[in-house]
């Protein structure tokens, strides 16, 4: 019987006031609550954040530096309809792929000319654009009870576990203190 | 890996001189490769082999360990224990994440591991026969997974290595807790004891084996070296956990199971004895001590789990074209 | 007037130890990965709630919070716990766990909120810190419910059979807490009684809508928090086992 894993959600959170949206990473979900829902539990486990967004992962339209540099890119068979699409873009290795914006655009591709012209000096390993209508979020009203219990599981901090204090203990005198 | 890569590796290289070249010395510079970039087939091919398995190490991972959450003897390891299994998950989540942008499906990967085609770290196939077994197991497998871990952060692939950095920051309270337990066990009351040295004797070397055969048997991968998919030597590793681990043991007041073991003034290594490498190709190959419960395990979750997965595809389904 | 208050807080607190418990056996066997994950951070809350219950406990009895809680999850027999038996049955299929931990999500909600509003301050509070966490619980575990009944022929029937070996102890939700009248008398918690009809009757139109039939109230199980399942001997002997082998040593 063949298998289904459901499919994929691109998941981004923004981790503070006045932070962009940041791709974390995907959940396999059914669909768009429970994408929500496991990206909660997949992602904010450690204590960092405000609100969530998902988007299916088919319908995020990528390309990557090397591929521009192909002038046919935009050619290729016309994805998506007229409407808002959120721009992210991956700077440098070590730098999150982060939202820089938002156009208004005829299709995917559109989106990415008019977002190749709008950030003419953003140096990017890759971008994706993202049709506005097809991405669910986190209520406000529900960070409370979606990201702050995550504070309070201290246990999972490595801070938390005095091993170097012990280790001392034992080497310098052989026992423990306490 | 979550421990090292032990398959032989017979790879086809059958590509364009040109964009091998080019490949090449992107990552001689210090590049990284992403989702989207050309890349050789073998090179999609081992990154999806070596990722998966990883990620099935992790999911299996989480069986050893998790039998004894329900026998955790406080409140508060109980909370550790579950947020550690939780982990190995969501760990197992990110590296599932980084294969599927080279193309695999969880699908076909799943798959590959249910049916004994793939491999998981064979460290997964000892049983955990006391509670001392959790101690040891974050102080000594977590910690050997973390040194591998730690140099595949600098891996070439940049879904991989930044799954590695992430892996590594969570991974680090795995390995204090577990260093906590066997500290305060070893200076605990007789029967702790007794359970923390038992637990000792029989990780100890299944540890040392997780950094894989010695270099002079290992399948010799110039190429994997030059993709920036290997990036240090087993011996090298393994030396470095063994200088690291036993100063600390020792002082807990705890025996390692080598007649042999000696610190070598010259070296400033601490020299082991010979290790049993029939024992480690006997386990990697399927009769380890576990190898059966484990898979049957993960078959019968994935088997009683059809329904529920396919309950919510049709619910899906129908809500979308109401 | 210390004491009551203790054995009421300690009820609470085997509910979610309990339960926490039985959720905890799925970790590494749930149908996919992200629910294993999902699962277990449900059971990270539940214990880490019954935690919290018992230090609270621990202070209005003087006792040392630190060493307390274990002393009551470790070393007291089945006789003497306090949780509903309904948290100490067996996980059973995917379908039935869901519902039960809905069942409960929904229930200890209500009383979170009553909770809230209790004169002693100390539990205010901890009612509305723990509220955050159950508003999540009952989130994903409703939407478990209504997908599963609302899936496949399957999961349907595996809803119905799961509602119709669990509602009969749904009575079981309205059994006082020890010391609860004497305490609902100082409004200091609510009667778990008064709470228990307007919730039949929220759980009557939910499980209406998503399209499973209630049983008939003949087949109520009559079951309180005094009297115990062998299932809870059971439990407890596992999960006390470690322990109970070296009572005095730091774990």
């Amino acid at each position: 019987m063949p298998d289904t894993q459901w499919p994929r959600y691109m998941v981004f959170v923004q981790e503070q006031e006045k932070d962009p949206w940041r791709h974390y990473g995907t959940v396999h979900a059914p669909d768009a609550d429970m994408a929500l829902l496991n990206a909660r539990d997949v992602f904010a486990r450690r204590p960092q954040a405000l609100g969530m967004q998902v988007v299916p992962a088919k319908l995020i339209f990528g390309k990557t530096l090397e591929e521009l540099e192909n002038p046919n890119w935009a050619n290729e068979e016309i994805i998506g309809k007229s409407e808002n699409y959120l721009i992210f873009a991956k700077p440098f290795e070590q730098s999150p792929c982060e939202q820089l914006g938002q156009v208004k655009a005829n299709s995917s591709q559109d989106a990415l000319k008019k977002a190749l012209q709008n950030f003419p000096d953003q140096k990017a390993l890759w971008w994706w654009v993202i049709p506005g209508s097809e991405l669910s979020a986190s209520d406000d009203a529900d960070a409370d009870s979606m990201f702050a219990p995550a504070f309070e599981k201290t246990y999972k901090n490595q801070a938390e576990y005095h091993t170097v204090t012990l280790m001392r203990e034992l080497h310098d005198t052989g026992k423990l203190e306490s | 890996m979550y421990g090292a890569d032990v398959e032989q590796v017979a790879i086809e290289l059958n590509e364009d001189p040109q964009q091998l070249e080019d490949f090449e010395a992107r990552i001689a510079r210090g590049e990284k490769i992403e989702p989207g970039d050309w890349m050789p087939k073998e090179y999609r091919r081992q990154l999806i082999r070596m990722i998966s398995q990883h990620a099935h190490s992790e999911v299996v991972g989480m069986l050893p360990e998790g039998a004894w959450i329900t026998r955790a003897p406080t409140l508060r390891r109980k909370l550790i224990l579950i947020a550690k299994v939780q982990d190995e998950g969501g760990h197992g989540q990110y590296l599932y994440h980084a294969a599927e942008t080279l193309g695999a499906t969880r699908e076909e990967m799943l798959e590959a591991l249910l049916s004994g085609k793939a491999k998981y770290s064979s460290i997964f196939n000892y049983p955990t026969l006391n509670w001392a077994d959790i101690g040891t197991i974050g102080w000594l497998v977590d910690g050997a997974a973390i040194m591998n871990q730690t140099m595949l952060a600098r891996a070439s692939y940049g879904p991989y290595s930044r799954a590695m950095v992430r892996i590594c920051m969570e991974e680090n309270f795995h390995k204090k807790q577990g260093q906590e337990m066997v500290i305060f066990y070893s200076q605990g009351t007789a029967k702790q004891r007794e359970m923390i040295q038992d637990a000792i004797t029989r990780w100890w070397w299944p540890t040392l084996m997780m950094f894989g055969p010695h270099d002079s048997d290992s399948p010799n991968s110039a190429v994997l070296t030059r993709w920036g998919i290997k990036t240090r030597s087993n011996d090298e590793l393994r030396q470095d956990f063994i200088n690291q681990l036993v100063p600390d043991l020792q002082a807990c007041g705890l025996v390692i199971p080598d007649p042999d073991l000696h610190f070598d003034e010259e070296s400033g290594n601490w020299q082991i004895g010979p290790i049993d490498w029939d024992e480690f190709w006997r386990v990697v190959k399927g009769i380890g001590p576990r190898n059966k419960e484990r898979l049957a395990a993960r078959n019968k979750a994935h088997d009683d789990g059809l329904w529920v997965r396919e309950a919510l595809v049709a619910y899906a389904e129908k809500q979308a074209t109401s | 007037m210390a004491n009551v208050l203790a054995d009421y807080l300690i009820a609470l607190a085997d509910d979610e130890l309990i339960l926490g418990h039985r959720v905890s056996e799925w970790c590494g066997h749930a149908p996919i990965l992200e629910e294993d994950i999902a699962f277990a951070n449900i059971a990270l809350d539940e214990i880490g709630h019954a935690r919290l219950w018992l230090e609270l406990a621990a202070k209005e009895l003087g006792e040392d919070p630190s060493t307390f809680p274990d002393k009551q999850a470790f070393f007291r027999s089945p006789a003497d716990y306090r949780n509903l038996p309904l948290a100490e049955l067996p996980n059973g299929d995917w379908a039935f766990s869901m519902l039960r931990q809905y069942l409960f999500d929904s229930f200890e909600l209500a009383r979170l909120e009553a909770l809230n509003q209790s004169t002693h301050t100390g539990l205010s509070e901890l009612a509305a810190k723990i509220r955050t966490e159950e508003l999540y619980h009952l989130r994903h575990t409703q939407a478990w419910v209504l997908r599963l009944a609302q899936g496949t022929e399957e999961s349907q029937q595996r809803s119905q059979k799961a509602l119709n070996a669990l509602w009969p102890h749904a009575q079981q939700f309205s059994s006082p807490l020890p010391a609860e009248e004497e305490l609902n008398n100082e409004k200091k918690v609510p009667s778990s009684s008064e709470l228990f009809s307007p919730w039949v009757s929220h759980q009557s139109d939910f499980f209406d809508e998503i399209g499973l039939a209630l049983p008939p109230q003949t087949n109520s199980i009559d079951a309180d928090r005094f009297t115990h399942t062998e299932h809870l001997t059971e439990l407890l002997s596992d999960m006390q086992e470690v322990a109970r082998l070296v009572p005095e040593g730091r774990w």
